[in-house]
């Protein structure tokens, strides 16, 4: 079995946003959907005041709420943990996005560009089309990990079967891998810190991990 | 299609070199001929520090390529008059026309160069703190051909958005034109202010997160909560402009607090100047026959040469000697039996006042706390631990403290860079694994090879390019309009010399307040403005405004239309990031945490098309040369090296015919075979192909050049510290010409040359100047206004990028006015107010964001906006602090330095 995770450590990030940017590009996502963006959360008050950068989107739940209310389907889940939309099927009625507990679903009905209603020439090559009216998301790069798995390359390690955002994390905060594989690097990095998963106790089972120093 | 283009792909490897973390190497997606999207650079993993990942900022530059604001031909003016209301009346022209209006322009400046006051007719504005260079091509030949100076002085924003006193000194002290930690081995950082996450790039951002897992301790001393300071174990929200009286806290501790035996005696008194005898005049007792500085040799009780083999000098105490002491312009006195003190002690009851208790009140922060760091701080320095690199052993000292930008310019900013780096000393923590070290070198040089700048001097320290002051030397009569070399000797006369002169001073001048007993300078005859944006990025932008209008001819090379180039005669659209080609150095050790095990060659090559009629830099060099008539000038500087690397040397000969005119292909084919040849010994001489095939080329670099300890222990050199004599002298002498020449102008810039600087309380002093120069009541602007670096913006010049502005949003602070939330709940102020701003020279509004990580006395605006021109970024209304920074001689340092802070008032106006 496989089950490919992310892990986020929080000690290493910076908030750069490298990581969102780098999704978007990957992704050829309309300005604004962020599938991969990292909040800025500051607690406590003046003068004890800690500041924290957490990098967030689909955690590719094993329970997602979002498949579970999904009237047609479209929401689904791979053998591999990821969560995935079938545009195709999708009827754009966001019932995913309000059970998401992690905001992490999108729905644009129209196509606003970088520079207003005409798209720059980038954004003119890659325009998806299918993504309008439908609910969208972190694919875990799932096109990345096929295309690299079937030219023998390991996700989480090669970078062209990794997904954009571990790839450009300049501080090596976000890692990828199959928690399955007891050899794989989430296994070794959820083994020697200490971590957490974000709303564990609704039961979701997030495959997102992370890492800091206190319990 | 899944969001993911079809057709004809390719991936081309390049450069990014927005900011001076650069280069970061990437590659770039092309898809039947379009730029799709950025990634790193994976072949140069395991080369580079960071293994080739690339910064947010170069995802932008796929926006860049096809924003529909680009300017994509020449342009002229077609209205006479300049002004921020006047429309200029562009119209589009040809390259041809351009090309020889320019060239008209710059061959009537010639061939008298300088105007009837002595300065450079041609002048030349840059920003990004010279990263525009590695984008430029070929075109510093052009310069280098001129054959004459060119002004670089009316700077767009440097020496007031710059670490400026790290600049002047740091490099005096250590080779250290900026300082970093040597984070991979550092234990514990104390950062007042140093916002490294934000500004260090993506090396030292790598550097700083393994450091973190691997057990570092930070803490971080500022009054609002950076992106560092998140990352930080504590922060203590210190007062504004108080950092002084905290460092010297720090040394009080471990000069009063702690035995001598506790600090790193051994550094101390072979490394530095502390066992140096000062005599009553405050200059070094020296030996009558050699000049040599004596130490008192506890072994014979008597005072001896400093270099005197098997003498065990003094520290502390008080001792009678004679010999002779060497003032300014020659002045000597001769001593017989008096008491002097090595400079060691003359250090500790320097600092006997300051104490934590004394700080504590001044910082608004816990007198232990300042105890507590300083303890740590030599608690964790490890003394007498050592470490093997490159097969010797070093010292092991794994404590650094950092400042910030901020903190490094202005009024107080030599007390800072000289306690932290007096700090450093106390515990043998300069230059050594673990401790601070430097980066690179501009003032001295070679930049590229910080070792070879470590050459002997004068009293067992290095030597350093000073500006002559003594009175056959100085140079009366200002070179160009900030006169640099006359009134700033720290920044020498060397290649990066002008930059480190003051920009303020020569925006002041050519408004008419400063310097009156000199002639107001004329504006130069011909004004190139490269990547910068003065009329946004320097203080007091409005009244800069003026003084633009007034320039008779203004050369804009153009991305965008933006506020300078609105004065502009002439625009250029010359190749974007993505269009053009250059081959530069990259590795070795160079700003901020570049520390490579690499060094070698980088290429940027045409990535896609150039959109419209955009045109690479080289070309434009070239083509200027030609119509000027300095063609052969112009090649033989490209030959003897000005792209980076002579053409022409023992071992091989690519250099060029200089009767022809070449096209940039071939200019950097002849630079990469000279750079293959270089980083391979000889073995290849591979060209602009392989290296467009390739996109680097790299050899090792060894770990023992990160340090400059073994180049010191190696020639027997002392670190020129604590006590600076030398600049005592050079200020005393700077005095004595400027009085001689009756100029009285620069007199509070001349008490800043304090052989040991005494605490100032900058608050009052601010005060104190608004009140005299303003007609206003201190009292009524109660707030401190600072900035905080932007990673996603600094240097880039690319805040005309939606993806820059949409990601930025996701970190606080960007797009509005932060402030604390329980003071603006006092005030009746909600988040998302809109307040008014104002300081003594200006006003400005903006968005209010509510932080509990702010001061109560303290507003922040993140970046620098304010734009009204800029397309995009002008409807983004995001207020900027520059406009709010007071230009005035009270505010200028002594190495021509001042803050980007202002003292403010708010008004809420409604939502």
């Amino acid at each position: 079995m496989t089950r490919y995770v992310m892990v986020a450590d929080l000690r290493r990030c910076i908030g750069c946003q490298t990581c969102t940017a780098a999704c978007r590009h990957t992704n050829a996502t309309l300005p604004g959907v962020q599938w991969r963006k990292v909040i800025d959360i500051e607690l406590g008050d003046y003068p004890n005041v800690t500041r924290t950068f957490m990098p967030v989107g689909c955690q590719h739940c094993a329970d997602p709420p979002c498949m579970d209310v999904c009237p047609s389907t479209a929401t689904g889940k791979r053998e591999d943990g990821i969560v995935t939309i079938d545009y195709d099927i999708c009827i754009g009625c966001a019932y995913c996005a309000v059970a998401c507990p992690y905001q992490a679903r999108y729905k644009i009905n129209h196509a606003e560009f970088a520079y207003g209603k005409d798209p720059i020439a980038t954004e003119e090559k890659a325009f998806d089309g299918k993504r309008l009216g439908v609910a969208q998301k972190c694919t875990f790069c799932s096109d990345r990990i096929d295309d690299g798995k079937a030219r023998g390359l390991v996700p989480g390690v090669d970078p062209d079967a990794t997904p954009a955002c571990v790839n450009s994390c300049i501080t090596n905060a976000l890692q990828f891998g199959d928690i399955e594989d007891p050899k794989s690097n989430v296994v070794k990095l959820l083994k020697d810190n200490n971590w957490f998963r974000m709303h564990e106790e609704l039961g979701t089972k997030p495959g997102f991990f992370y890492l800091w120093s206190d319990e | 299609m899944d969001g993911h283009p079809q057709g004809d792909r390719k991936k081309v490897a390049t450069y990014c070199y927005q900011c001076v973390n650069g280069p970061d190497l990437l590659t770039v997606e092309v898809v039947d001929g379009v730029a799709t999207k950025v990634e790193p650079n994976f072949a140069v993993h395991g080369l580079h520090p960071a293994d080739g990942k690339v910064c947010v900022k170069p995802y932008g530059l796929i926006q860049k390529q096809y924003n529909p604001n680009r300017i994509l031909t020449p342009m002229k003016r077609t209205n006479p008059k300049k002004g921020r209301n006047e429309d200029p009346g562009w119209v589009r022209i040809s390259w041809e026309e351009a090309l020889d209006t320019v060239a008209a322009k710059l061959a009537a400046c010639r061939p008298e160069l300088l105007d009837e006051n002595g300065n450079p007719k041609l002048a030349f504005t840059t920003g990004g703190a010279g990263t525009p260079l590695f984008y430029m091509g070929a075109f510093p030949a052009l310069f280098a051909a001129w054959g004459g100076p060119v002004d670089l002085s009316l700077g767009a924003g440097g020496t007031v958005k710059c670490y400026h006193a790290e600049h002047s000194f740091g490099e005096l002290w250590h080779r250290a034109f900026t300082v970093c930690p040597d984070t991979p081995y550092c234990n514990y950082v104390v950062s007042f202010g140093n916002n490294i996450d934000a500004s260090g790039g993506v090396p030292s951002a790598r550097r700083q997160a393994d450091a973190r897992v691997r057990g570092l301790r930070k803490v971080q001393i500022e009054p609002h909560l950076s992106v560092t300071g998140a990352g930080a174990d504590d922060w203590v929200p210190i007062r504004p402009k108080t950092d002084p009286a905290f460092l010297m806290a720090m040394l009080h501790v471990l000069l009063h607090e702690h035995r001598t035996d506790e600090l790193d005696v051994v550094f101390l008194k072979t490394r530095t100047a502390a066992p140096y005898l000062i005599a009553p005049e405050g200059y070094y007792l020296r030996d009558a026959d050699s000049g040599k500085p004596l130490v008192w040799d506890l072994r014979q009780g008597r005072a001896v040469p400093f270099d005197s083999p098997g003498a065990d000098p003094a520290l502390n105490g008080r001792f009678t000697a004679g010999g002779i002491e060497k003032g300014a312009d020659g002045q000597t006195w001769t001593h017989d039996g008096i008491t002097v003190a090595p400079a060691h002690q003359m250090l500790t009851d320097h600092v006997a006042s300051y104490t934590p208790k004394w700080a504590a009140a001044i910082c608004d922060v816990q007198e232990a706390a300042i105890r507590r760091i300083a303890d740590t701080f030599l608690a964790e320095a490890c003394i007498g631990e050592t470490i093997e690199i490159g097969g010797r052993v070093l010292p092991f000292r794994p404590v650094a403290i950092m400042l910030g930008k901020s903190v490094n310019n202005g009024w107080g900013a030599y007390e800072c860079v000289w306690a932290r780096t007096v700090l450093q000393t106390l515990v043998g923590a300069l230059e050594v694994p673990g401790g601070l070290i430097g980066t690179t070198t501009l003032i001295v040089g070679p930049e590229f090879d910080r070792m070879a700048s470590c050459v002997p001097g004068e009293d067992g320290f290095m030597t350093h390019p000073f500006s002559p002051t003594d009175k056959e030397h100085w140079q009366s009569r200002p070179e160009v309009r900030h006169g640099h070399t006359t009134l700033i000797p720290h920044t020498g006369a060397g290649y990066y010399a002008q930059p480190l002169g003051s920009s303020t001073f020569a925006w002041m001048r050519m408004q008419g307040r400063a310097a009156e007993s000199w002639v107001k300078p004329k504006p130069p005859e011909v004004w190139i403005v490269y990547r910068c944006n003065p009329l946004i990025s320097h203080s007091e932008t409005n009244r800069l405004m003026d003084s633009i209008a007034e320039f008779p001819f203004q050369l804009s090379f153009v991305y965008t239309m933006d506020e300078t180039a609105h004065f502009a005669d002439i625009l250029l659209p010359d190749c974007t990031d993505l269009e053009g080609t250059q081959l530069i150095r990259l590795g070795g050790t160079h700003y901020f945490e570049q520390f490579w095990e690499t060094e070698g060659w980088v290429l940027r090559q045409p990535v896609v098309e150039p959109q419209g009629e955009a045109r690479d830099f080289t070309w434009i060099a070239a083509e200027l040369a030609k119509r000027i008539g300095l063609l052969d000038a112009f090649n033989s500087m490209v030959n003897v090296g000005v792209c980076g690397i002579p053409l022409k040397t023992d071992g091989y000969d690519f250099s060029l015919d200089v009767a022809k005119q070449h096209s940039p292909d071939e200019i950097w084919d002849a630079v990469c075979r000279a750079a293959s040849f270089e980083v391979t010994g000889g073995k290849a001489s591979d060209g602009l192909d392989w290296f467009k095939r390739n996109g680097f080329r790299v050899k090792p670099f060894p770990k023992l050049s990160w340090y400059l300890l073994p180049r010191m222990e190696d020639q027997n050199l002392r670190f020129e510290l604590p006590y600076q004599e030398r600049l005592h002298r050079i200020g005393e002498q700077l005095a004595n010409r400027l009085h001689e020449n009756n100029i009285s102008w620069w007199d509070k810039q001349l008490t800043d040359y304090e052989p040991m600087p005494h605490w100032k309380d900058l608050n009052l002093l601010w005060d104190t100047a608004l009140e005299k120069n303003y007609q206003v009541k201190a009292d009524d602007y109660p707030f401190w206004l600072l900035t905080s670096r932007s990673m996603q913006y600094a240097w880039g010049g690319n805040v005309t990028i939606q993806l820059m502005r949409e990601v930025a949003d996701n970190v606080i602070g960007h797009g509005g006015i932060q402030m604390n939330a329980n003071r603006a709940r006092d005030l009746g102020i909600e988040d998302g107010d809109r307040i008014e701003v104002t300081s003594a020279v200006g006003t400005t509004t903006g968005k209010v964001i509510l932080r509990q990580g702010v001061r109560p006395d303290v507003i922040v605006m993140t970046g620098q906006f304010g734009h009204w021109k800029t397309p995009y970024a002008k409807d983004l209304k995001t207020p900027s602090l520059n406009s709010l920074v007071p230009m005035h001689m009270d505010f200028i340092d002594g190495t021509g330095s001042s803050v980007d802070a202002a003292k403010v008032k708010i008004r809420r106006l409604g939502r």
